[in-house]
């Protein structure tokens, strides 16, 4: 059979080679249903967030008007500013610490894995396990760890080694760090994720050219590893950054955002502004500032995507 | 070989067929009470202590017969259940929302301190129908006052409540202190031999307002007005909140309570701490007896006594009285008086003698026999000076700012005229919004 007469019983019995091809000549045909999808479950709730920032709604009051004063009661708000730092220092900490520790385990697995050492395996899922915890427990647990009683497991080491016990929780200075110490307990395993995935694609050639050119194990890292990763780099620390930026289940159990404001986040402040303030008008301002952020944080990704890779 | 394999898969099919038979006869589940097949359907939202989904194997085995006869009492009802998850704040706030869309379950368990939200919504049916004259005027007066809307209505029934105390090492503090000045300096006699003196919840979350306030109560305070205007960062109010709160700054400073209470949010560690030995008192909920009764050996459970919370002078006491409710939602009015049945038979005495919750009723306290003891007839005693929460819409942004101030003055970060002030702005801007 020739593939005219292929063709036209295809066209009189509507065969699937035909769909295929229609469907070929009309993308929104099959985009369609995705498009709905992302429509009503990410597009809708946005604009209804954003929506919701420019009334004086509440949670106890079913009606609202529409207004401008949400923004300008944020604006005018005193305790944004150390919201913001504090977010600032937490997802700036996070993100270097879970990057360069991420790296470091990454490049110990690959060279294990190459060495073909006993027990990698073993490592990776050990070290994967913390990022499935959810947050709420990695919360709790290091809630545990930090905990200033005599019987506080990190302070119980400190004592056994004859150090002062540290006042992980209960000093607002040294609170932050406990929470941002959690976080990179948790992040970091995906950060090796990606940069484990990233280095063993390098091609061994560079580093074998480079051995015989006399170059250190400092140099190989710094011109070949380095500029090799940079698009993962780039990719990981964006997608960190937003991870980071939206958390608040792992500070909820941990500290609760205190002592006072001290380890209180964007994220944690709009849960407490609508779950505990009752300010949905507020909490939706605070909330579409995230989604800016986070917005410039995608945009960044998208853009790194197609040329890098 | 081939008999054998029919032999076996026959079996198993009968015994499959007898284990889903008997499930569907089975009429208390985890998440069903009553048969299956009944045509009425009451759909119930419900603390999982307060269900038949306890997770005390123990409460959950006693509180199987109690949902048993109700369901054999009421045989054409079956009562499906749903569960709040941890975070009550914001299970609530959910609920709300739910309830002002029409879709809120039928009949809930609702957090007492949070229930006036949802009288004030008007989304609760008035159940004074269900409930004698006798039996109201029977409810402790601030439980009254609680359930009672500003229509004079009844719109849930508190079935039990619970109340702060002082626990004690009665080996390392011999006599029960009376006033703050007592407590600290027991608290630091007992530091220096080498225990933390007083524990107490200063982390963020509403146990640390709640067990605070009483100190504030204690000196007459009050948070709101009778319109629910907030007024304690104005006027006296204001000077009786710096005074408790110099009291607990106090207690740290001095070194009589150690600086991590601010960051304990959980009654748990203070039994950690009893447990361990490493406490000499703490303030706690009247429940945690039973749980050191049942984690200590019985002779270190013996050192321990439980008294009063202190207060600025002897005469001048009181203690924070939280609790549970059950309110109906629905509009259906044969579901609403089945969720008032549900009120009566379950939780008007039974579910107080499970969990160990308080009874609400004098003559209940006077007649359960699991309150017949020595140590509920002090707690009795202590309810006179019970004090609740404000039913009012506005308490919880109050709580929220009392728990950073708390954070603030007890880590030395504000000194607590600013810390005050800071809150009370706050809060009044939040009052202005609704």
């Amino acid at each position: 059979m020739s593939e005219h007469a292929v063709a036209g019983t295809a066209e009189r019995t509507g065969s699937p080679h035909k769909r295929a091809w229609h469907l070929a000549e009309r993308p929104l045909v099959w985009l369609a249903p995705l498009t709905l999808l992302l429509l009503i479950t990410y597009v809708y709730p946005a604009i209804d967030v954003i929506r919701y920032s420019f009334t004086d709604a509440t949670l106890l009051n079913p009606e609202y008007a529409y207004t401008t004063d949400s923004y300008r009661a944020l604006i005018r708000s005193p305790d944004l500013p150390g919201i913001l730092w504090v977010t600032f220092v937490f997802v700036v900490a996070s993100v270097v610490l879970q990057l360069v520790l991420g790296l470091l385990v990454a490049m110990v697995l690959n060279r294990g894995v190459k060495r073909r050492l006993p027990g990698v395996s073993v490592v990776r899922i050990i070290i994967l396990s913390a990022w499935i915890v959810p947050g709420v427990a990695a919360g709790i647990v290091w809630q545990l760890m930090f905990n200033e009683a005599s019987y506080g497991f990190l302070n119980a080491i400190l004592r056994g080694v004859g150090v002062s016990p540290v006042a992980w929780l209960s000093d607002p200075d040294l609170a932050l760090w406990s929470a941002v110490i959690a976080n990179v307990w948790r992040g970091t395993a995906f950060s090796m994720l990606l940069l484990y995935a990233g280095l063993v694609v390098i091609p061994s050639s560079l580093y074998e050219a480079a051995s015989v050119d006399g170059a250190t194990a400092l140099k190989q890292f710094w011109y070949i590893t380095l500029p090799q990763l940079r698009p993962i780099l780039l990719i990981n620390t964006v997608l960190i950054s937003i991870f980071t930026l939206n958390t608040f289940d792992l500070i909820l159990p941990l500290t609760g955002g205190g002592p006072g404001r001290a380890t209180e986040v964007l994220a944690l402040y709009t849960y407490n502004t609508v779950f505990r303030n009752f300010d949905l008008s507020n909490g939706a301002v605070l909330a579409v500032i995230l989604l800016l952020i986070s917005i410039v944080f995608t945009l960044i990704y998208v853009r790194l995507l197609p040329r890098e890779l | 070989m081939k008999k054998k394999f029919l032999s076996a898969f026959l079996a198993g099919t009968i015994l499959t067929g007898l284990a889903a038979g008997a499930a569907a006869q089975q009429l208390v589940t985890t998440d069903r009470v009553g048969s299956p097949d009944a045509p009425n359907v009451l759909t119930m939202r419900a603390n999982p202590t307060q269900s038949p989904n306890s997770p005390s194997a123990e409460q959950k085995a006693t509180f199987e017969k109690v949902w048993q006869s109700f369901a054999e009492a009421h045989p054409d009802w079956q009562v499906q259940f749903e569960f709040f998850g941890q975070d009550i704040g914001s299970e609530h706030a959910r609920l709300l929302e739910q309830a002002r869309a029409g879709r809120a379950p039928d009949c809930v368990t609702v957090d007492s301190f949070q229930l006036a939200l949802f009288i004030k919504n008007g989304v609760l049916q008035p159940l004074d129908d269900f409930f004698s004259q006798e039996e109201i005027d029977d409810l402790f007066p601030f439980i009254r006052d609680g359930i009672t809307g500003s229509d004079g209505h009844i719109y849930a029934w508190w079935w039990g409540t619970d109340l702060r105390v002082l626990y004690r090492n009665t080996e390392i503090v011999a006599d029960t202190p009376e006033t703050w000045e007592e407590l600290q300096n027991a608290a630091l006699e007992a530091a220096e031999s080498g225990v933390e003196g007083v524990l107490f919840n200063g982390g963020r979350w509403e146990g640390t307002t709640f067990d605070w306030l009483a100190n504030f109560w204690a000196q007459g305070g009050s948070l709101v007005d009778e319109d629910g205007k907030p007024i304690f960062g104005e006027g006296e109010n204001r000077e009786k909140m710096l005074r408790a709160m110099d009291y607990f700054k106090g207690l740290v400073d001095s070194g009589a309570a150690p600086r991590r209470v601010a960051t304990i949010k959980d009654y748990n560690d203070f039994n950690a701490a009893a447990i361990a030995g490493s406490a000499a008192m703490f303030f706690g909920g009247h429940w945690q007896h039973f749980q050191l009764q049942e984690a200590m050996p019985e002779e270190a459970f013996a050192k321990w006594d439980v008294s009063e919370l202190p207060g600025p002078t002897a005469g001048e006491r009181a203690t924070g009285t939280g609790g549970w409710t059950v309110a109906a939602f629905t509009d259906d009015p044969a579901k609403v008086e089945m969720c008032a049945n549900l009120m009566r038979e379950v939780y008007m005495g039974p579910a107080n003698e499970v969990i160990g919750d308080l009874p609400t009723r004098e003559s209940l306290f006077a007649e359960l026999p699991k309150f017949q003891d020595p140590y509920f007839d002090k707690l009795k005693d202590y309810l006179v000076n019970g004090r609740a929460r404000p039913g009012v819409p506005i308490y919880p942004e109050i709580s929220n700012q009392i728990q950073i101030t708390m954070g603030e003055v007890l880590s030395g970060t504000k000194e607590p005229e600013a810390a005050l002030d800071g809150a009370w702005n706050r809060v009044m801007e939040a009052y202005t919004k609704m």
